[in-house]
């Protein structure tokens, strides 16, 4: 890992890293939409949010539920991360080396920090699934999962805020017609289970 | 007032909003009102301009418009406003007349006069009321602009304004008032600058500019001061004061000075070169050695300093931030000293790596909130502590989520 690996940019390049999107399971589920900005191969891909902001990359903090060991020569985990509005489907392989070493050492049920990018993929009954490419998974304690729930719940206010006003969200508004109160219901439903 | 003013705001007023008009025709309108009928004057105006307005479809603009608060102003909006002149600044071309901040109880917005406007002369110190003004954007800045179709009138106002003091960190373009430090005073670098340097409060440092005006105090450094009316301006991404317009006043009392830029959100990359490093131990080099102990400078170094670091992202979800996090600091995150990180760096079969799995896993996917320099793009953390959860944040969400739904 130290210096192993050439990191990102050049020096003297500069390069915006996409943030990673806080978003609840239950809105990503809803995602119909990708996208490549640009021509080049290289050229990052996004999947846009019924709420109207496109990621490249979320951080999502939920309880990892379930995982999978799946391939012979090609080794894959699959795993479920459950949060308060649903699940999210998360896929790391031997490009995700490092993610998969550290889902490997979980223990489900365990809360989890997971950086990762998201994909959309048909599955084979026909239906758009999206999944989540795992960068890297650690676990993390409720207190973490708690705040990710606040922060979530803030983005996508945030995001319902502003829907009609950015590029983007008159394109997802077009592409999803979002009925902003199933979301507010949604976020709220989520903050309701926290304690205070 | 003469009917020949009255005819040429009516008609002002009727061509911003892009509609031409006969002055002859509002002219005899005006004039059968006031000579046949015995009209005053202002009411015949309203009359007129109420007929006109609905001539051509327009809102009418009533006996009097809704006057708005200058907080909340918003760009577009064409608003009457009641406020006071607090400062004249020198108008930038000469198709300005004059140039100021106009303040109410809420706030201050800047405003220009334009020439074409042919209005009287505002003087500092007397309150107006502005009809039928347009909010726009200078330079990232709302402005109040006073145009040919603008009425003003001098108004009788004994309110006394007290500025709303405003935190460094929450400053916008436009004008500000703030309860700061003097942290730094520097060199001048133009002859017309009276003094330059840095201000800061609890929330964070802005740069600030006196310009050599008749009047003008320099700040002494390390005083605390109130300065009302101050405008802030965007230059190069980065907000500054100038204190041209500005009244400032030393007051009593001491200022924690925040220190550098303060983020917050969750580390969500350590890059290679976190973790347990090697330093070149050349006086005054201190560059980071390779793993062959390979200094760029000085080649091969065998007495090597070991120190630790995070080089990470810290992402808020909507903006990513470079961060270098220092030895002591790295120590509290990962709960390990430098000399067990060496001790386990020698021992493990992982070598530093380990090191760096130990930090990484105590630190990724966590939130922070840090302070520092930026420097190159990157922050150099010199505080950094954990975010805990807190009760009131959730009772403000849930409010904020159901507000509308419920």
């Amino acid at each position: 890992m130290n210096g192993r690996r050439a990191a990102g940019p050049r020096p003297g390049q500069t390069f915006d890293r996409e943030p990673a999107r806080r978003v609840f399971a239950g809105e990503l589920r809803e995602v119909k939409l990708q996208f490549r900005e640009g021509e080049d191969e290289k050229s990052p891909s996004f999947v846009l949010l019924p709420t109207g902001a496109r990621c490249n990359r979320i951080f999502i903090v939920g309880t990892l539920t379930e995982k999978e060991r799946r391939g012979d020569q090609n080794v894959f985990y699959h795993a479920r991360i459950a949060d308060p509005t649903g699940t999210f489907f998360l896929m790391a392989g031997s490009y995700q080396p490092e993610a998969m070493q550290q889902i490997a050492r979980i223990e489900p049920p365990a809360f989890v920090a997971v950086i990762g990018k998201p994909n959309l993929f048909e599955s084979q009954t026909g239906s758009m699934l999206v999944s989540v490419r795992a960068e890297s998974v650690t676990t993390v304690d409720r207190e973490t999962r708690d705040l990710w729930v606040l922060d979530t719940a803030r983005a996508t206010i945030e995001r319902l805020e502003e829907i009609g006003k950015t590029d983007d969200s008159k394109r997802a508004e077009e592409h999803y017609h979002p009925d902003p109160a199933v979301y507010r219901r949604m976020v709220y439903d989520a903050l309701a289970q926290l304690k205070i | 007032m003469e009917v020949a003013d009255v005819v040429e705001r009516i008609s002002g007023k009727m061509e911003a909003k892009g509609i031409a008009v006969d002055r002859s025709r509002i002219e005899s309108k005006i004039r059968r009102l006031v000579e046949e009928f015995g009209v005053q004057l202002a009411e015949a105006e309203r009359t007129v301009m109420n007929e006109l307005a609905r001539e051509h479809s327009l809102p009418s603009p009533g006996t009097r418009a809704q006057e708005r608060e200058i907080q909340g102003l918003a760009v577009g909006e064409w608003v009457t406003v009641q406020g006071k002149v607090v400062a004249l600044t020198s108008p930038r071309t000469p198709a300005i007349a004059q140039a100021g901040i106009l303040a109410d109880p809420s706030g201050a917005i800047r405003f220009t006069v334009w020439a074409k406007a042919k209005a009287q002369p505002l003087s500092v110190g007397k309150w107006y009321r502005i009809e039928s003004a347009v909010v726009d954007e200078f330079r990232s800045a709302e402005q109040l602009k006073i145009h040919s179709g603008t009425t003003i009138s001098e108004v009788e106002n004994e309110t006394s304004l007290i500025p709303k003091m405003i935190p460094v960190r929450d400053l916008r373009p436009g004008v500000g008032s703030v309860r700061v430090k003097v942290v730094q005073e520097w060199e001048s670098s133009h002859e017309r600058m009276l003094q330059a340097g840095l201000l800061g409060d609890e929330t964070g440092t802005i740069k600030f500019t006196i310009w050599r005006e008749e009047g003008k105090e320099k700040l002494i450094p390390g005083a605390v001061y109130a300065i009302y009316y101050a405008l802030v301006d965007e230059f190069n991404g980065r907000l500054q004061l100038n204190l041209s317009t500005a009244v400032y006043l030393p007051e009593e009392g001491e200022i924690r000075v925040a220190e550098g830029e303060a983020a917050r959100g969750v580390i969500v990359h350590l890059a290679p070169g976190s973790g347990l490093i090697k330093r070149c131990p050349v006086e005054g080099c201190n560059r980071v050695l390779s793993r062959q102990n390979y200094c760029p400078v000085h080649e091969i170094q065998k007495d090597f300093r070991y120190d630790l670091r995070i080089k990470g992202v810290l992402d808020d979800g909507i903006r990513t931030r470079n961060i270098l996090v220092q030895r002591d600091i790295v120590e509290t995150l990962s709960g390990m000293k430098l000399e067990e990180a060496v001790a386990l760096g020698e021992s493990s079969p992982l070598g530093m790596d380990e090191v760096f799995y130990r930090i990484r896993d105590a630190v990724l996917g966590r939130y922070f909130q840090v302070r520092g320099s930026e420097f190159d793009g990157r922050i150099l953390v010199k505080e950094c502590q954990k975010i805990a959860f807190d009760p009131g944040d959730l009772a403000a969400l849930l409010n904020r989520a159901g507000g509308e739904a419920q």
